[in-house]
Parts: structure tokens; sequence; C-alpha cells
């Protein structure tokens, strides 16, 4: 992940902001559950619905299989793009364990698509879904 | 005035494809590229899209079935004309899959048109059109509406004021398929195998209002992109002859005096003569007196190790810039390639000299599908060359035989403006050279078979051996002298 230390830095920094000052496994869930709508708004009209599915599956694959002590609670998951499952299983967990898992997801994500198509058009396709988070304005209006 | 419609032709970008089309890509023209699965279809498109798009008036490239866009974007990066700055910006990618997987051809263009109609684009791209055509195919409905499909998508986009191209995979040119009759342009590429080389040809096969370049026309993908060799242009109308002749210096003033005062500016010269004659070193000191009067050289070597055949003499001029070296040991080359090759190197240098070393070294460096044509090609080398205005001193390797006088195994002295042979000959135990000058077009020359050495200084022309008969048979006998001999 050196390589990419700028990025997970920005990835970080984005999630945190969209949680806001008052952290709770809710708006953990919440934030983590709407960056991956906002990474998926993003990249369904070029790569298509089956790609976004399809990177979002090898993205939790390995999160688990690099943390296996996430295996447990996130195998259930796995199936498809359904972030509702994957927001209710992100509730019960402790706001620790929440954004840790997070973190290590969407950093994977972006570390897999960089790994395909290169640093410099992930950065490219993802930009808008880090840059309004890293404005002055809270957005934590981004539910569904 | 007139008040005929003007056509723009948009530059693609894309080396010598402005040529081949005719001067460029008709605006608002509905295109289809077409070929079998890897020869550059996507490639082609992309190169022309990052050329072509602007902020203003970007580019729509949908993704149809076939290949996935993640992959696609994998690999289209590996060219130096890919733009990651430009993607969302002036380059809009747009997956239609899910679209085309319902195998609905009416929703398939309500949201082609819906896109076109957001963002207004200058260029549309559809890749690819195969799998719309085979989506449609799987429908119930036998009598699927692919005809009224590609008939109405042709009118929107021109409509639109956007230039269209369909990527398909077509095998076939005869398909009788609607897509061939509603397209303003079909640019066909393939790829010709033969024994273990490959070759990439395009042709236009049509473009409506222009005219293209027909035939096939042979290009390369590189990093850069895809590069295409267009014939060189030809001024229809060659300048007459100039009299007197301006002549070019040897380097070997007997041989000079034996071409009627050197060759003519503005000829080609074949030199011919069996292995370790001198053909090279002639060519050589050829540039090297081109080099004393300030002229430049270009020479061309078509040898598996150009380095180890080079005298020292060629290396320096060389070394200095006074000639240019074309040394192209890319496998299967086209005529195409390497007069592109020769004619920019001659254009950079502003040459005059040029040495071709050797044709049967070319013949070999030719892709075998081309080895069918030497001659023409030849042909249509040598007329490039001198249509220039430069002069031409090919060398050409002879097997020696004794029972017939032969310049060149291709048959092609015809084309060359002047001919030196050079032959072996037997003399008292030693292996003798000699050299005649066979042919100077429009000029008085020598007819004698002179003998010749090799030094340390290049050619160094003799006597004829007047007492000797037969030399062209290889082993001359002293001639019986007549009685007023003795």
């Amino acid at each position: 992940m050196s390589t990419l230390s700028e990025e997970s830095r920005q990835i970080v920094a984005s999630l945190a902001h969209r949680v806001g000052p008052n952290v709770d496994t809710a708006r953990i869930a919440q934030a983590i559950v709407s960056t991956l709508q906002d990474m998926n708004a993003a990249l369904t009209p070029i790569i298509g619905q089956q790609g976004v599915v399809a990177l979002y599956r090898r993205s939790l694959h390995l999160c688990v299989s690099v943390h296996p002590r996430l295996a447990d609670t996130y195998d259930s998951v796995q199936a498809a793009l359904d972030l509702n499952a994957l927001k209710s299983v992100l509730v019960e967990q402790s706001e620790t364990d929440a954004l840790f898992f997070g973190e290590v997801l969407l950093t994977t994500f972006y570390e897999l698509l960089t790994t395909l198509i290169g640093p410099s058009l992930t950065a490219r396709l993802l930009r808008d879904v880090w840059e309004p988070s890293l404005s002055d304005t809270p957005s934590q209006e981004n539910s569904p | 005035m007139s008040t005929k419609v003007t056509i723009n032709r948009l530059a693609t970008g894309v080396p010598g494809l402005d040529e081949v089309l005719g001067g460029g890509l008709p605006e608002f023209s509905f295109n289809l590229i077409a070929g079998p699965p890897g020869c550059g279809k996507t490639t082609l498109a992309h190169q022309m899209m990052f050329a072509l798009a602007t902020p203003e008036r970007p580019a729509l490239f949908f993704t149809v079935l076939g290949e996935p866009p993640l992959k696609m974007l994998r690999y289209q990066q590996q060219f130096d004309f890919f733009d990651s700055e430009a993607i969302n910006h002036s380059v809009r990618y747009i997956n239609l899959a899910d679209d085309t997987l319902a195998g609905d051809l009416d929703e398939v263009l309500r949201r082609i048109v819906n896109e076109v109609e957001t963002h207004s684009p200058a260029l549309v791209f559809v890749d690819s059109f195969r799998s719309v055509v085979l989506a449609s195919q799987t429908q119930d409905n036998p009598n699927n509406n692919l005809p009224q499909f590609v008939q109405q998508l042709g009118m929107l986009m021109t409509t639109w004021q956007a230039t269209t191209f369909l990527i398909g995979e077509y095998f076939n040119e005869t398909d009788t398929n609607p897509i061939f009759t509603v397209a303003d342009g079909l640019i066909w590429l393939r790829q010709s195998v033969q024994r273990n080389s490959m070759v990439r040809k395009m042709e236009i096969m049509k473009m409506r209002g222009q005219p293209t370049l027909p035939g096939l026309h042979t290009f390369r993908i590189a990093t850069s992109g895809i590069k295409i060799f267009a014939p060189a242009v030809l001024s229809p109308v060659e300048a007459p002859l100039e009299y007197p002749l301006q002549r070019l210096k040897m380097g070997v003033p007997q041989l000079d005096e034996m071409l009627g005062g050197g060759l003519p500016r503005g000829y080609s010269l074949l030199v011919a003569g069996p292995s370790g004659s001198g053909k090279s070193i002639l060519a050589s000191s050829f540039l090297a007196e081109g080099a004393r009067n300030g002229e430049t050289g270009v020479i061309a070597v078509f040898e598996q190790r150009p380095n180890h055949s080079q005298n020292a003499t060629l290396a320096t001029l060389i070394n200095n810039g006074q000639v240019g070296l074309v040394d192209s040991r890319t496998p299967d080359l086209s005529i195409d390639e390497i007069v592109h090759l020769l004619l920019s190197e001659i254009s950079r240098l502003k040459a005059t000299r040029v040495v071709i070393d050797s044709l049967s070294g070319f013949e070999l460096a030719l892709a075998p599908t081309f080895r069918e044509d030497f001659r023409e090609s030849l042909s249509r080398m040598v007329t490039a060359l001198t249509s220039v205005g430069v002069s031409v001193l090919m060398t050409s390797e002879l097997e020696d035989r004794y029972t017939d006088l032969r310049f060149s195994p291709y048959g092609t002295a015809f084309l060359t403006d002047a001919i030196i042979v050079q032959r072996y000959i037997e003399v008292e135990s030693r292996l003798l050279r000699i050299m005649a000058v066979v042919k100077v077009r429009a000029s008085a020359h020598s007819d004698e078979l002179r003998l010749y050495r090799i030094d340390d200084h290049g050619l160094q022309i003799g006597e004829m051996l007047s007492d000797q008969e037969g030399l062209l048979g290889g082993r001359p006998t002293r001639r019986h002298l007549g009685k007023d001999d003795r």
C-alpha cells in the first residue's frame, strides 16, 4: 500500500469527512455505503454494472484474505453489490471495526482498479468521489 | 460563387490515413471500421478519437458487448496517444452492455440518441457494432429491425452533426449487410499471413465524395499507434531532361570518363556484379564524392549485420551526418514502408545521392507476400526516388555465369537508366576483375571492358586487356595475332 499512500490518505480523509464530527456506527456505515454508491455511479457508465460488481467482489475477497479476522463477519455480503446487506452488517460492528473495514475495502477497491487501468486514469475517473467531500460543506445527505 | 455544400475534411491524426482517405475524413460522415479480430480496429478508433476530440465537441465512445471496457482502457493506455486527462472531459465512454443484452434495438438507439443530445459530440464511436447485430438476431422476431436501426442511426448522427464510426468484426466483405449500404465510408483492416510473416493492410473500400487511394495499404501498430504507409505521391508530369545533362562524379575519375563524363543527375544506376567485386566500395565512393562536393546522401542497407559490412569511409560519412542511414531490420517490410523511410530521410538531409545496398538484401527484407511482386515494387521505388530528383545507385548481387551476360537476377535491368557490370576473369592463374558500362540512357558512353583492382584508396581502373578475347566467358584466351600485327 506504500505506493498509494497519498491516495489511501485521501480515501481515509474523505471517509472521515463523510462521517462528520459525531462518530457512531450508523454514520460510519452510511459513509462507507455512500462512498461505494458514488464510486458505482462514476464507474458504471464507463465499465458497466457488471464490471463494477466484479471489482467489488474481488475487493471484498482481497480484504478478507489479507485480514482473515474479517472473514466471519463479511462472508455473507460477498454475493453481489448489495449495499443494504453490507450496511446491515456494518451497523452491528464496533465503531473502530466498521471504520477499519471501510478504509480497507475502499483502499483495496482503489488499488485493484489501479492495477488494471493505471493510477492516472483511476484518479481521473474517481476524482469526483473524493473531491466534493473534501470541500468545506459536510455532505451527509448522500443517503439513497 | 459556388453554392455547393463544402464538406470539411478532418485531419485524423493517424500518420498516412489522411492521404489514403483522399484528403482527410469527411465531417459528419457515417463510417464502418471492419476487419477480423486483432487487426487494430479499436486502436484506430481511439487514435482518431484522441486526436479530434475537444472539450467543446467531445467524443462519445459507446461500448457494447465484446471487449470489456475495463480491458480496453487497460490496453489502449499503452499507446502514446491515450490521454487519461481527456477522459470524462473531451472523451466519454458509455457502456451499453445491459441494453444490448436485452436485444432491444429501439432501446439501444434511444440510449445513444439521449447521450448524443446531452453531450453534442463531434465524434461518436460504437464498439463493437457486430454484437449489436448478433444481439438483435437472438430476438424471437426473426425479421429483426437491424436495417431500420442502422438507417435511423445514420440519419440521426448526421443530423446531429456527429462524425460516426461503427466498429465491427466482419470476415466477409460480400456479406449482404445493410450497414455496407448505409455507410458513407468503409475502412477495412486485414492481416495477411504468409508462411510465418504477418503484414497489416488497410483498404478504403468506400468513401463518399472523395478520391481515395485505391488498393491495400500496409500499416504498422507501434507504441505511438497506427502508422499507415501511403504510397509516395508522384508528380504526374515528370520534368523533361535538360541538356546538356548535369553529371555527378562517381569518385573514380576513369569511371566518370567511361560513363561519358559522370552519372547524369536524377538517373538510377544499377551496379551488378558477383560477391566481392567491389559494388559496395563503388557505392561508398559515390557517396564520399558527393560529400566532398557538399552534397548529402542516404544509404539503405539491407544486410543482416550492417555494421560489419560498412567500410571506414562510409562509417565516417554517417557519423558526420553527411550520409543518412536507413537500416531497417524490422521484419516483414513493405515497399511503401521502405520508400517512406527513404523519402523522409532524403527530405531531412536534403539529400541528392541515394544508395541501396543491395537489391538482394532488399528482397529478403520484404515480407514474403510482396516478393512475388518484386519487380513492380522495385519499379515503384525507383520511380518514387527519381521523381524527387535524387540520383540512385543500386547494387545487385550477380551470380557469375559465364554462359550468359546478365545484369540482375530480377529482370530489372530495364528499370534503371544506367548499368555498370563487374565480372571476374581468370588470366595466368590469377583472378582479375573487369568492369564495363553497359548502358547510360540518352548519353554516349564507353564500350570498353576495363581491368580494375581494389586497394586502400578504393577502385583503381586500369587498361583494357586488348590482347585477350573471350573475357565475358571468364576464361579469356590470348588473341591469335593477325598478319597486320606481325
